[in-house]
């Protein structure tokens, strides 16, 4: 094999902060061949964004300290390469898709104007001329080949007003504008729906293919790793722990830190799929709705009056029975949130009756009967706790309004924390003192501290690596044995959910589309767009591959708003 | 912060040490917290103690001297006498009981006021939201200055007086800031959770939404302690706030100016004085904001 | 762009509505009998009652409020007690000086204080940071009547250069008739000794008024400027080879720009307040010298008038950057179409 495109040699990078400094990168190698495409794997905190940052060159220094090693790119040691050679390098050689689609943006600026900086500024480096004229023929260009056509219209456009998954095909785009050898992108698509995200992933392998770039991608999604990569490192605390091709790391894995990733994703499909059931025997649900639905007026012009209906949830019937853990499947705007929130009482219905064991919802909410019916944890417990109030404190609240007397309320306290698995002496913390997981337990020692028969649990692990998730579902099956529990379970992560879920409901634009039992709907699913969501859902191992649904061009071109077209937005 | 790594894990510096530990931490090696915190510090002994401290008490009041009228700074008086005799520097300490004392009596009232309006107006919306920030909205129009010299000559100019003009136009700015504050935090799922735990109103404003509020009314404050200050010694400065003979340091500015540039010191002292308190209250303000890490 | 604007300038006259019913209460409710103030203990119970029935104040109070804003309609602000002639007349003629030291004042605000703000956020923990940030303290925290005099001395003492007092040396003969500004009059007349004369009245208050001004916006398009260069599309712009320079300037001022450009409007209220105090110690012969003489006179409708007209300051410059924001912004244009 000759010289690698990219090579990090040993690489140890420090911080600077508060008076000392830390090693942040031990000694982290890698290679990217010319063509190749090649995964760093880590968790948040891991360094692979360190990682990324120094090779592309915008790593702050300080704080940021280079204390040893070297990257070499076509031969060249980038770190002894002067301010102005380097920075030729940008965009023309190395170039970054970065991980949020809205904030890599200048909200101020249209995208033609952005765009066109980049070509006229590395026009001007080159020591090229190009005519304006010119320059946007090459990025209309451009825009063709991440599939928008539409290049003039969304060069006059200011980036809030695209789709998020144009956003993302735009900064491709973007990257690809001084034709780079080699891609970095950092977790493509995360922020994004999954069936969007399928495309988008789809998108970058064809233009590696086509452009014969080399790409080295930044993500902690071991699903969208075997799909995008030749080769992976896998990264744990600033240091490299394994590495090899794609298939040997996933068929064996030898490193502990990666077995446990590899685990603690949930499987789609397969021998590993658990199947969860509702084993206690009731007639009379938990929760029912009967046609519920919910319209939200929108205002605008000039004395704010209503212009028009925004239907996001739209005449639901369904019924959720003691013990079930019923799933609510939906991507973004699907209106899986706010049929949550009324079963909760926050939002009331337009239309439709919601009940909640026998009893109408409008009727009970704001009660302290109803209170000790049905709680919430909600998704992001950075959110959801308050950041200036102790545990303790924040514990207190639910039972000092739902008629616990006073003098119980530390005993409380104090079981509920031994509940969720965490020390008595965590009472007098602040939550920041707290990791994201041990915050989701104390948001869920909270939900349960009136003793509810139900929560609604809204994306609960959503904001916590794959490691930390797998604990808090495991304590959620075992608070519900132990405690008799009914669970909502409101997700867009359809592999947890066939995991964790007895029954599961798929919404589509504030619809119910399709429900039943959960190995029913994943194994046949019977609407296009549950085989859609589950054919775009990246997996880890080719026999889960190969069990997932097939959909037909038609039918998804029927079911999902393409990210390729300026929409209704 | 982009330049610390990713998330709150492991690697992030803040794990070791508590937050509390950290603030401190902050605040001892912020040279301008420092230096601000001993100023203020310093004005309060200065207020408190001035009876004690002055070295000629009397000059509070309307004691006359003729003999040792215009004298220049000496080691008797340190910052020299004024056109009556009197000793500057026993009057600007005295000059601080009158400055503090429209600092406490002002933000006194006008923090509670515009913090418990800034909460109702942001956790409640609809019309109490309306009504409230539409009235703030007017007020801000209104030249402060302009308006508390106006209610002063209307009311006759004595510190009382002052206090009402000032706190009158002073509660609009913690309202639009609480306001603002509240409306962030009303995106944040713990107010939700609050309700849906039962919390009463009173709890989520209070309990909840309060404790949220509280470093950026410190640091507000704060600032405001100095402007207020300053907004008294422009009052007197045209001779419609404190009236003589007792001690105050605008008076004193506007009086002393009537003998410079020969007798400087009986403009400049008071001058320096007022300047003194202001720039403590300011840079403590900073650095209780670069500690707390709120923004106004 | 225009129904945006249309639909702030109907807002800003909201705030304009309520300002003068606000103004006419506090008038009113204010303990006293204003008639029994602006004649003074002196005056006969005849000579109240009789004032009291020409100032309409013995009308129920909501038929003297319709009276007053009806006038206010028509530009009517009463007559004033000190000059014994209509109000507006005199704000007419103090108004071009006022005019003209408020305008460029915040010039030299905007000149000021921004620039010096990017270049401490710049290099920023440099010395040169530290230097920005003492002129912006002692910005801050220095008094305006204080530096008033403390300039005023050293220009009539140390540097003859800048004049302490008025806007222009009466031996030049030179009136303003077109604008009222001396110095635009000055450059259409092509009297460049006028120009040159009236901005050097012009400095020494327009440095006092600005003092505050300038701290104050500094300190906040410095921390600006530190937030935006921490957001992720500037490292894309970065990564993407913009020059360092087009990217301080253009991607990250345009962005920071609209917090120092706010305060800038919600403070001008404070700086027309301040105005009360400069004019009054360089003798400017504007509203707000006019202001001070009458409040300390007690003259009431004077001073009610005063108060509009800064309010009117206020608003218009307040429309002027929601324009520059509206401008510089999509967002800003965009959120105020409702509906968020």
């Amino acid at each position: 094999m000759s010289a690698p495109l990219l090579e990090v040699a040993d690489l140890t990078i420090g911080f600077r902060a508060y008076g000392t400094q830390r090693r942040i990168l031990h000694g982290v190698s890698l290679t990217v061949g010319e063509g190749e495409r090649v995964s760093l794997i880590g968790q948040s905190g891991s360094g692979k964004t360190v990682t990324m940052r120094t090779i592309i060159g915008t790593l702050p220094m300080p704080p940021g300290v280079v204390e040893g090693g070297a990257i070499r790119y076509d031969g060249r040691s980038l770190l002894d390469l002067s301010r102005q050679e380097r920075n030729r390098l940008k965009g023309t050689g190395i170039s970054i898709i970065l991980q949020d689609p809205m904030l890599s943006f200048n909200p101020v600026l249209t995208v033609g104007r952005q765009m066109d900086d980049i070509v006229r500024f590395a026009d001007i480096r080159e020591g090229r001329t190009r005519p304006r004229a010119e320059r946007r023929a090459h990025i209309v260009e451009t825009l063709w080949k991440v599939q928008l056509p539409e290049g003039d219209r969304i060069l006059g456009s200011y980036p809030m007003m695209l789709s998020g998954g144009m956003r993302q095909r735009v900064l491709i785009g973007m990257a690809l504008l001084n034709k780079p050898r080699l891609l970095i992108a950092d977790e493509p698509g995360t922020a994004l729906d999954v069936t969007t995200q399928a495309e988008i992933l789809a998108l970058l392998n064809r233009l590696v293919a086509e452009e014969g770039l080399s790409l080295l991608l930044i993500t902690h999604n071991l699903g969208v790793v075997r799909e995008m990569a030749d080769r992976v490192y896998v990264m744990e605390k600033g240091r490299i722990v394994e590495e090899g091709t794609r298939a040997t790391v996933f068929a064996n894995p030898v490193h502990p830190y990666t077995r446990r990733l590899m685990e603690a994703v949930p499987p789609l499909y397969g021998l590993g799929v658990r199947t969860v059931t509702n084993l206690r025997e009731s007639r009379a649900p938990a929760i029912e709705a009967d046609g519920a639905g919910k319209a939200f007026l929108t205002r605008g012009g000039w004395f704010n009056q209503v212009t028009g209906r925004f239907q996001a949830v739209n005449d639901v019937s369904l019924k959720i029975m003691p013990g079930d853990i019923f799933g609510i499947a939906g991507e973004s705007g699907s209106g899986k949130t706010t049929l949550a929130k009324m079963m909760l009482g926050l939002i009331k219905p337009t239309s439709g009756i919601l009940e909640v064991e026998g009893r109408a919802v409008s009727a009970l909410a704001g009660t302290e009967e109803f209170r000790k019916l049905i709680q919430i944890v909600y998704q992001n417990p950075g959110s959801s706790l308050n950041p200036r109030r102790t545990v303790a404190d924040q514990l207190a609240v639910p039972l000092k309004f739902t008629g616990h007397e006073t003098a119980g309320i530390g005993r409380r306290i104090g079981e509920l924390l031994e509940m969720v698995d965490l020390p008595a002496d965590y009472a007098n913390m602040y939550p920041h003192e707290l990791s994201g997981g041990q915050k989701q337990r104390v948001a869920i020692a909270r939900a349960l501290s009136v003793r509810p028969r139900i929560l609604v649990l809204d994306e609960p692990t959503s904001a916590l690596d794959v490691l930390v998730q797998s604990t808090v579902i495991d304590l959620l099956h075992r608070l519900r044995e132990e405690l008799d529990l009914t669970y909502v379970f409101i997700s867009h992560d359809l592999s947890l959910m066939r995991n964790f879920c007895n029954r599961v409901a798929v919404m589509l634009r504030g619809e119910v589309v399709e429900q039943g039992a959960v190995a029913e709907i994943f194994d046949a699913p019977r609407h296009p767009y549950t085989r859609a969501l589950l054919s775009a859902i990246p997996v880890i191992s080719e026999q889960e591959e190969a069990l997932k649904p097939q959909v037909t061009k038609q039918e998804r071109a029927a079911v999902l708003a393409t990210s390729t077209a300026l929409g209704g937005h | 912060m982009s330049a610390l790594p990713d998330g709150d894990g492991p690697l992030s510096p803040t794990r070791s040490m508590t937050a509390r530990q950290m603030a401190r931490w902050r605040f001892t090696r912020n040279p301008s917290a420092m230096i601000g915190a001993f100023i203020v510090l310093s004005v309060f002994v200065a207020a408190i103690f001035a009876p004690w401290l002055a070295p000629s008490p009397e000059s509070a009041g309307s004691f006359v001297d003729f003999r040792n009228r215009h004298a220049p700074p000496s080691w008797d008086n340190p910052m020299g006498t004024d056109n009556v005799g009197r000793d500057i520097l026993s009057r600007v300490l005295y000059g601080y009981r009158v400055s503090l004392g429209l600092v406490v009596g002002v933000l006194g009232v006008a923090v509670p006021l515009g913090v418990v309006l800034g909460l109702c107006a942001g956790y409640f919306g609809g019309w109490i939201e309306t009504g409230i920030m539409r009235f703030t909205d007017v007020m801000l129009a209104l030249p402060p200055l302009a308006m508390a010299l106006a209610i002063t000559a209307v009311l006759s100019p004595n510190l009382v007086n002052a206090m009402i003009a000032i706190t009158l136009l002073w509660w609009t700015w913690h309202t639009r800031l609480i306001y603002r504050i509240v409306k962030a935090q009303m995106n944040e799922d713990y107010v939700e959770a609050a309700k849906v735990a039962g919390a009463t109103h009173r709890h989520i404003l209070f309990r909840e939404l309060l404790p949220n509020c509280i470093p950026a009314i410190a640091v507000k404050s704060s600032l405001d302690a100095g402007f207020v200050i300053l907004f008294g010694a422009s009052l007197s400065f045209l001779g419609l706030g404190i009236q003589p003979p007792t001690p105050d340091l605008g008076t004193m500015v506007a009086t002393g100016s009537e003998y410079m540039p020969d007798m400087w010191w009986q403009a400049v002292m008071p001058g320096l004085a007022i300047l003194y308190a202001i720039l403590g209250f300011n840079l403590l303000g900073d650095g209780l904001r670069d500690m707390l890490d709120v923004e106004l | 762009m225009l129904p945006y604007l249309i639909r702030r300038a109907l807002s800003l006259f909201f705030v304009l509505l309520g300002l003068a019913v606000l103004i006419f209460v506090i008038a009113r409710i204010v303990p006293g009998d204003p008639a029994r103030i602006a004649l003074g203990p002196l005056a006969t119970a005849d000579q109240v009652a009789q004032l009291r029935a020409e100032m309409g104040l013995d009308e129920p109070f909501l038929v003297q409020l319709w009276t007053y804003l009806s006038g206010l309609a028509q530009g009517d602000l009463g007559k004033s007690l000190l000059t014994s002639r209509p109000v507006r007349d005199d704000i007419m003629a103090a108004l071009p000086a006022t005019l003209e030291l408020v305008l460029f004042t915040v010039v030299l605000q905007i000149a000021l204080s921004i620039p010096l703000g990017v270049l401490a956020a710049v290099y920023r923990n440099t010395w040169i940071d530290n230097v920005t940030r003492v002129i912006s303290l002692i910005g801050v925290v220095t008094p305006g009547f204080v530096l008033a005099i403390m300039l005023q001395l050293l220009a009539a003492y140390y540097f003859g250069f800048f004049p302490v007092t008025g806007r222009i040396d009466p031996s030049l003969g030179f009136s303003a008739d077109i604008t009222g500004l001396l110095i635009v009059d000055g450059a259409i007349a092509g009297r460049w000794d006028v120009v040159g004369d009236a901005l050097r009245h012009l400095m020494l208050p327009a440095l006092a008024l600005s003092a505050a001004g300038i701290g104050q916006v500094m300190r906040i398009t410095r921390a600006a400027m530190i937030e935006v260069s921490s957001r992720d599309f500037i490292e894309a712009s970065r990564a993407y080879g913009i020059p360092e320079r087009v990217v301080t300037f253009r991607y990250m001022l345009r962005v920071a720009s609209v917090a120092p450009l706010t305060i800038l409007g919600l403070e001008f209220a404070s700086l027309i307040g301040n105005a009360f105090i400069v004019e009054f110690v360089f003798s400017w012969p504007g509203i707000a010298s006019y202001g001070v003489r009458t409040i300390l006179q007690k003259d009431l409708n004077a001073v009610i008038g005063v108060v509009l007209v800064s309010g009117v300051f206020f608003v218009v410059a307040n429309l002027v950057i929601d324009t520059i924001l509206g401008l510089l912004d999509p967002r800003h244009r965009l959120r105020a179409k409702g509906g968020e």
